[in-house]
């Protein structure tokens, strides 16, 4: 306070600069005590106790690396990597280009976009557990009106959660319904601030709406789609709450995947290190596909 | 000077009404147990009723799902902030009891009224470890069969007679499992893609397992758990899985990877159903469900079944009233669990077992005659490791292995007898 009173009696131009600095970072002080504490402490706590044995009873024991290379030899850690893998790899491009496709259909200037609008995101309103339960009925083997349907056309039934080979795709089925109005409100808001003479301009010239599409719409779409893969692939790299309300992570280890494991190794279980150790390898997965996806972006930008 | 004297006055009879409040403030306990059905709105009912005779003490009852339900009682014990009476099964006390959690009950002395002579004879000692008494023992649950009475007379079986060994109880679901043109498992042309109606069925979870687990003992054999390893006869645990595996891929009585096996036989889409005593509140409240109960078969000669129990432990804390208050409760609960019997499970306190209220109670009497019978998991350190019923535990692997994909008896046995002692040795 007497800093800034002097500066103000005293406008050395140098003074003033650092002072304003300060006053930046005191501008920030709250928001980083917050953070420090919520995020960044319990991020580098996790970190600490991969590095122990510790079964929530007794007290942490320092094993250093031990709880990785441990995971290295762990089959269950890879079924679980390669599950994450295969339901983000199902489920991204379907909430991605899902994503687009409803958000350039209710873009147009149709009767009832609103009301589309509104239903499409609804169900990402709805609790992760109440999707599970719903789901879980929809999907049932005996009772479930999806199979009552497919009678109705002739098909057999499909044994949606029970059968191995069926139940990851089931579970990316709901994911994709649950959670593609999220990405189809960002791609709208990102429609939206393409200003309307360019496409204007392209009509007069005679361009068809595939052409308007690849040339205006979709690279100036760019940094909303970069933002929308970014965020799906994450979110679907930690996919938890609708498996573990479907499926736990059966049937075997059908829908097993990185976030289940590590819910099972610490909370489950009791191996909160081996749990962390989890997690920390979870976090090297995604960065490692985000990284990758950063280089696709940075290149496709640079051509 | 008046108006001073009247705020002294005013002051004291403050104080005074204050301490009265006090005095008259209940003590608060806190109930914490894994029963997120039926069984939870009747021990609700319990404590409502014991808060409405004990005004001097306040019961708040707490359900979760048992898992985390433990992950709960493990955080706040930390914190100091546990429950006073903590219901869970014999098998899981041992981690607790080793992490110093849970007051063995010999440190009330004469306050504990209800003994060992007052319960079935196996119940006080699964509620022990290692020798001392740790648990008032409430309850038992082992797995029974049910059937439907209508679908046995339509299959010409008699309701009086139910399957009591393994190939009675195949006979007789072949006999109820039905395709869509009346044709019946082992007949010409019966198609397996097209049942309407099954003869059996039962979870494909941990359950499975626990099938298996009474069918090593009903061979002579049993299963447990010495140091780092588990001990059980391969040869047993093979003939045990094939036997599971024949009913489902062989026999073609029981259907592949049913998701709600009891809401199957509840629609009389399965005609029988093998599970636990909680089961029977849904079907006393099915409406023109006619259903009956018989003692879980005999498969191997020998009669065992798996079954456990829920036991009321007082967990270690500060406040010795509060714990002696709690022991109080305890016993309350385990001399009405006659009521408690509503939600299914079998009481062992023996007064309450022979009450007439519980005697009229449906379907109970085959639960009750399965006690001398029934086998426990071993209590270990470990057992939220190895008897985890999470999807990736070493238990629920091979109880899928076996019943949806059908893989080999003898490599199911294998990598159990693997995983369980990987998890075992782990430090």
């Amino acid at each position: 306070m007497a800093n800034l009173v002097r500066s103000v009696a005293a406008p050395a131009p140098r003074t003033r600069a650092r002072d304003q600095a300060a006053a930046r970072y005191l501008f920030l002080v709250p928001y980083l005590i917050v953070f420090l504490l919520f995020r960044f402490g319990p991020i580098a706590g996790g970190w600490l106790i991969s590095l122990t044995r510790w079964n929530l009873i007794g007290s942490p024991r320092w094993i250093g690396v031990a709880n990785y290379r441990a995971l290295w030899h762990d089959s269950l850690f890879w079924v679980s990597v390669k599950n994450t893998l295969a339901f983000t790899a199902m489920a991204g491009p379907m909430l991605i280009l899902g994503g687009l496709a409803l958000a350039l259909l209710v873009d147009q200037p149709l009767r009832g976009r609103y009301l589309a609008r509104v239903l499409i995101f609804a169900p990402y309103a709805v609790m992760s557990a109440v999707v599970g339960v719903l789901w879980n009925w929809l999907y049932d083997t005996n009772f479930g009106i999806i199979n009552y349907y497919l009678s109705l056309l002739a098909l057999p039934s499909v044994p949606w959660l029970i059968n191995e080979h069926v139940a990851l795709v089931a579970i990316v089925l709901t994911t994709v319904w649950w959670t593609v109005g999220y990405n189809m409100v960002i791609f709208l808001a990102g429609l939206q601030e393409i200003p309307t003479e360019l496409h204007e301009a392209a009509i007069v010239d005679g361009a068809t709406f595939w052409q308007r599409f690849r040339s205006i719409t979709l690279p100036l779409l760019t940094p909303t789609t970069y933002a929308v893969v970014i965020l799906t692939l994450i979110n679907t790299g930690q996919v938890f709450d609708q498996i573990y309300v479907m499926t736990a992570g059966g049937p075997g280890t059908a829908t097993l995947t990185l976030v289940q494991y590590m819910y099972y190794q610490a909370f489950q279980t009791y191996n909160l290190g081996y749990g962390a150790a989890v997690a920390y390898a979870t976090f090297a997965v995604l960065l490692a596909v985000t990284l990758v996806v950063h280089r696709l972006f940075r290149r496709e930008a640079a051509a | 000077m008046r108006k001073a004297i009247a705020f002294v006055v005013c002051m004291a009879l403050g104080v005074l009404l204050a301490a009265q409040v006090h005095a008259a403030a209940p003590l608060e306990l806190t109930f914490w147990g894994g029963w997120t059905g039926p069984d939870g709105d009747v021990m609700r009912a319990m404590v409502d009723q014991y808060n409405a005779r004990h005004p001097d003490v306040q019961v708040t009852l707490t359900t979760l799902q048992w898992t985390p339900l433990f992950d709960k009682f493990l955080t706040s014990m930390r914190a100091g902030e546990g429950p006073d009476l903590m219901a869970m099964h014999p098998q899981d006390t041992a981690q607790f009891i080793e992490g110093g959690l849970l007051e063995p009950l010999t440190t009330f002395g004469s306050d504990v009224e209800v003994k060992a002579g007052d319960y079935d004879k196996n119940a006080w000692g699964y509620s022990s470890y290692k020798g001392t008494q740790y648990a008032l023992p409430l309850d038992f649950h082992m797995h029974g069969l049910y059937y439907n009475v209508d679908l046995f007379k339509q299959a010409g079986l008699d309701p009086a007679n139910p399957p009591t060994t393994g190939n009675a109880l195949i006979d007789a679901a072949r006999r109820l499992t039905i395709d869509a043109a009346g044709r019946h498992p082992g007949d010409p042309g019966f198609d397996a893609k097209n049942v309407k109606q099954y003869g059996l069925a039962f979870p494909n979870n941990h359950h499975a397992l626990y099938i298996w687990f009474a069918l090593l003992y009903q061979q002579g054999g049993g299963f447990s758990i010495s140091g780092t390893q588990v001990n059980f006869d391969d040869g047993q645990g093979i003939a045990a899985w094939k036997w599971v595996e024949d009913l489902i891929f062989t026999h073609q009585v029981v259907p592949v990877g049913e998701s709600n096996p009891a809401q199957d036989f509840l629609t009389g889409r399965t005609a029988m159903l093998i599970d636990g005593p909680w089961q029977m509140p849904a079907m006393q409240k099915q409406q023109g469900l006619n259903w009956a109960t018989a003692p879980f078969p005999s498969v191997f000669g020998r009669p065992a079944v798996w079954g456990s129990g829920h036991i009321l432990t007082i967990p270690k804390q500060r406040d010795r009233a509060k714990q002696v208050a709690t022991l109080a409760l305890a016993q309350w609960v385990v001399r009405n669990s006659d009521f408690w019997a509503t939600s299914g499970n079998i009481p062992v306190f023996r007064l309450a077992a022979e009450t007439d209220r519980f005697r009229r109670l449906k379907g109970r009497a085959a639960f009750v005659s399965m006690l001398p019978y029934e086998v426990i998991l071993p209590n270990i350190v470990k057992s939220a490791q190895v008897f985890s019923a999470a999807a990736p535990s070493p238990i629920v692997q091979a109880a899928q292995a076996a019943t949806l994909r059908n893989e080999d008896p003898a490599t199911i046995v294998r990598t159990l007898r693997q995983r369980i002692d990987s998890v075992l040795a782990a430090p």
